[in-house]
């Protein structure tokens, strides 16, 4: 049928314009390459995590055990996605506009609802075809020690993890187009997975146990556990026809900040990812610090970087604090859970340390941020960053506490409190390390070429790029898996004390290694370039000798 | 007499922070208004109010008797704003095509070839305007406010950028568009601008400090800030 809005029709023929220019400017050759390094690690990763889940059926009162309390865990993560989907939507989301859609399409007489629908079908579909993914690979993995089989797992996961998704979706358009202010959605968002957490604490009815329930599906199937299928996509539904009451407001600051926060991603760019999350969440730093520091009258370099630094950090919004204790205490459970036999939470943890690395480590990130500043002091920028690391380890502190109180939650034993209270802080420091690595390495580089890697072959190109990516993780990693020498001695029978003593060592000794990286990157850069310049020189001064 | 804008105790706040005081303002249909303050005196916010692009805080605006951001206020207005914005993969002349007809414009290419050449900007419409520098990007979103029929032009800070070919240029463009009988509300911090319009609107503060004529007042005087 004709379109006979020629408002809509004109937009019609933009997005089939644009899609055509963005088909012709595809480098066939670069996607593929993408595509492969992605199905390459992905492909490794999944079955790297697969492998390391033991084959062979779990006892029958491990089955009954997990069937009865999984339910409710499962549905502590859709109650997140509800969360996150509530104060999404209050904040603008779910659908991210191009600027310009925003000013030619959203300004122009055009229906609004007719010229969103599209974009917010995308993001729906997009998310709930993440979340099946993510919840048939769980399920996989979860079918490999539990009855039923590999396949119903699989299915039942991804059923689960896109009714999560269709949730996060339909809840953000709802909060969107309902202009729920940003307090009431957290509001609302909190009162349900705080609820949510009571059910796996006292074993009562919880509001999302039936969507968690849809997880086990694999294994037995309740009729009930659909109605959160339904509920699902009937916020979608209703979301969708809700959209000519969005604001352009929030979805004009939002497009713009999506559009750079794509950027950044695609430059792997952690710092700016973070900056441009804390701005799409609307969080800015407190006018009024939690405590004004006192005037000092030392006037050492030490002491004003250490001041500078605690200027900085008392001046964490209460949302980042909130962030920040949910990710320690997200370690001290995963750490628990690396004890209790599951290895691959060490690197659960590892990552979770990175990001906490990335948050707290603040004040050094505004330093690499100012690097005309840091370039005119009258001292080396290495013994700068240094410096900058003090106040923040120091704040780490309560955030260790944190840990450790839930680790020993989730041991539930009192036995656990020792090891956990001598290794909490270390593990903190030694996997926030990673995160010190890559708000360093991000500093610009007056050492290096702009040319460096213009001849590095694209094979080349990947790998470095990947190694890049990962290190920093890596060094979250090795400065978190000392847990394992608890767990070694749990099961050995030897002093867990002991045990927590030598890992506090390893995690001390990889979060100094970093600390004397941080100082003597730039002279070890500028040796090794010297080194190469010179082995530059006598290689063209040996073939200008033999030609002539 | 036909109303092209009017406030009814339009406000906003940001936080604690008042960023502009509830304000009741009427501009008639053809009248020609400057708009000046100092920085942060609330004049984006003013205009991106009246354009829909913000949520007021208190009171509403009206578009020639429509709810500001409603199809009609739309259909009505036309919006430059001091930060031009394309689409990355669109060349010029198909940013005008596309702004012309999805406003109902049938018979855009004369009006755009006008425009082009008004602006000097005919040998690019075949590029890219995101790879503009400022000033010809200014030009190419003043293309874009022209192309489509207003009965309301808001327009924040037009002569950033431009060179005086692009400004005299612009005022050429904005004179054609108030003889064809258009309101224009032009936020400006060039003063010499002032003595060409019949209405001068002085904020300061998030407050309305002048509605007047501008002979009758020292425009130095206003945009000082308190």
């Amino acid at each position: 049928m004709a379109e006979t809005d020629p408002a809509y029709r004109a937009l019609r023929d933009l997005r089939r314009k644009r899609q055509l220019h963005r088909l012709g400017n595809i480098e066939w050759f670069d996607a593929a390459y993408r595509v492969y390094l992605l199905g390459f690690f992905g492909g490794g990763t999944i079955l790297w995590i697969s492998s390391s889940v033991k084959d062979g059926t779990v006892a029958a009162s491990t089955s009954a055990s997990f069937a009865s309390h999984a339910p409710a865990v499962l549905g502590l993560i859709a109650a997140m996605a509800l969360l996150a989907g509530l104060r999404g939507g209050s904040q603008g989301g779910p659908i991210a506009l191009e600027a310009a859609d925003v000013v030619h399409v959203m300004l122009a007489p055009v229906d609004r609802r007719r010229a969103l629908l599209r974009p917010a079908v995308q993001r729906a579909r997009g998310a709930v075809f993440a979340g099946a993914t993510a919840g048939a690979i769980v399920g996989q993995l979860a079918g490999r020690r539990l009855p039923g089989s590999l396949l119903a797992w699989a299915a039942g996961g991804a059923l689960y993890g896109g009714t999560v998704a269709a949730m996060w979706a339909g809840a953000a358009l709802l909060a969107h187009t309902m202009r729920l202010p940003r307090w009431a959605a957290t509001s609302a968002g909190l009162a349900v997975f705080c609820w949510q957490a009571a059910a796996i604490t006292w074993h009562v009815p919880g509001p999302a146990t039936t969507t968690g329930s849809l997880g086990l599906w694999g294994w037995r199937q309740h009729p009930i556990d659909l109605l959160p299928v339904a509920v699902g996509l009937i916020a979608v539904i209703v979301g969708l026809t809700q959209l000519s009451r969005i604001s352009l407001e929030a979805l004009a600051r939002r497009s713009a900040l999506v559009a750079q926060l794509r950027f950044a991603v695609t430059m792997q760019d952690l710092r700016t990812v973070i900056l441009l999350r804390r701005q799409l969440n609307q969080e800015s730093t407190r006018r009024h610090p939690w405590h004004r520091l006192g005037p000092t009258r030392t006037r050492t370099f030490t002491r004003s970087v250490w001041r500078r630094g605690w200027h900085g950090l008392l001046r964490f919004p209460a949302t980042r604090i909130v962030r920040l204790a949910a990710l320690a205490a997200g370690i001290g459970v995963l750490q628990a859970a690396a004890v209790r036999g599951t290895t691959p939470a060490v690197l659960g943890s590892a990552l979770l340390a990175f990001v906490l690395g990335l948050e707290v480590f603040e004040p050094l990130s505004q330093e690499v941020d100012q690097p005309d500043y840091t370039d005119g002091l009258p001292v080396a920028r290495g013994e700068l960053m240094v410096r900058h690391l003090a106040a923040p380890s120091v704040a780490l502190i309560p955030f260790a506490v944190i840990a450790a109180a839930a680790a020993v939650l989730a041991m539930g034993t009192t036995e656990a409190i020792i090891p956990a209270a001598i290794l909490a802080l270390p593990t903190l420091l030694g996997g926030a390390a990673g995160g010190v690595i890559s708000i360093v390495r991000d500093a610009p580089d007056p050492f290096s070429s702009s040319n460096q890697q213009a001849f590095i072959p694209p094979e080349m190109a990947g790998f470095t790029t990947t190694l890049r990516l990962l290190w920093p993780i890596v060094i979250s990693a090795l400065g978190t898996c000392t847990v394992l020498i608890v767990r070694l001695a749990v099961r050995h029978g030897d002093s867990t004390i002991g045990a927590a003593v030598r890992g506090t060592v390893g995690s001390l000794l990889v979060a100094g290694l970093v600390a004397y990286w941080t100082k003597v990157r730039d002279p070890i850069r500028i040796r090794i370039r010297a080194f190469m310049d010179e082995g530059r020189a006598q290689t063209s001064a040996q073939r200008s000798r033999s030609s002539s | 007499m036909t109303i092209a804008f009017s406030t009814h105790g339009l406000g906003k706040d940001y936080g604690d922070r008042p960023a502009l005081v509830p304000l009741d303002l009427e501009v008639p249909l053809g009248q020609h208004v400057a708009l000046v303050g100092h920085n942060g005196s609330g004049k984006t916010t003013l205009l991106r109010m009246a354009a829909g692009l913000l949520d007021p805080t208190a009171g509403e605006a009206r578009i020639v008797g429509h709810k500001s951001g409603t199809r009609e206020a739309r259909q009505s207005l036309s919006w430059l704003s001091d930060t031009p914005t394309f689409y990355d993969d669109l060349s010029l002349w198909e940013h005008l095509e596309f702004v012309a007809r999805v406003h109902g414009v049938e018979d855009w290419e004369p009006r755009a070839e006008h425009l082009l050449g008004a602006l000097h900007l005919s040998d690019r419409r075949d590029d890219i305007p995101t790879t503009f520098s400022r000033g010809l990007r200014q030009k190419a979103a003043i293309s874009l406010a022209m192309i489509r029929p207003f009965q309301l032009m808001l327009v924040d800070e037009p002569f950033v950028g431009l060179d005086q070919s692009g400004k005299e240029a612009l005022l050429t463009l904005l004179d054609e568009a108030a003889a064809g009988g258009a309101t224009l509300i032009v936020a400006t911090h060039e003063l010499a601008f002032v003595s060409r319009v019949q209405r001068l609107l002085a904020l300061r503060d998030g407050e309305l400090v002048y509605d007047g004529a501008p002979a009758d007042v020292d425009v130095h005087a206003l945009v000082l800030p308190s």
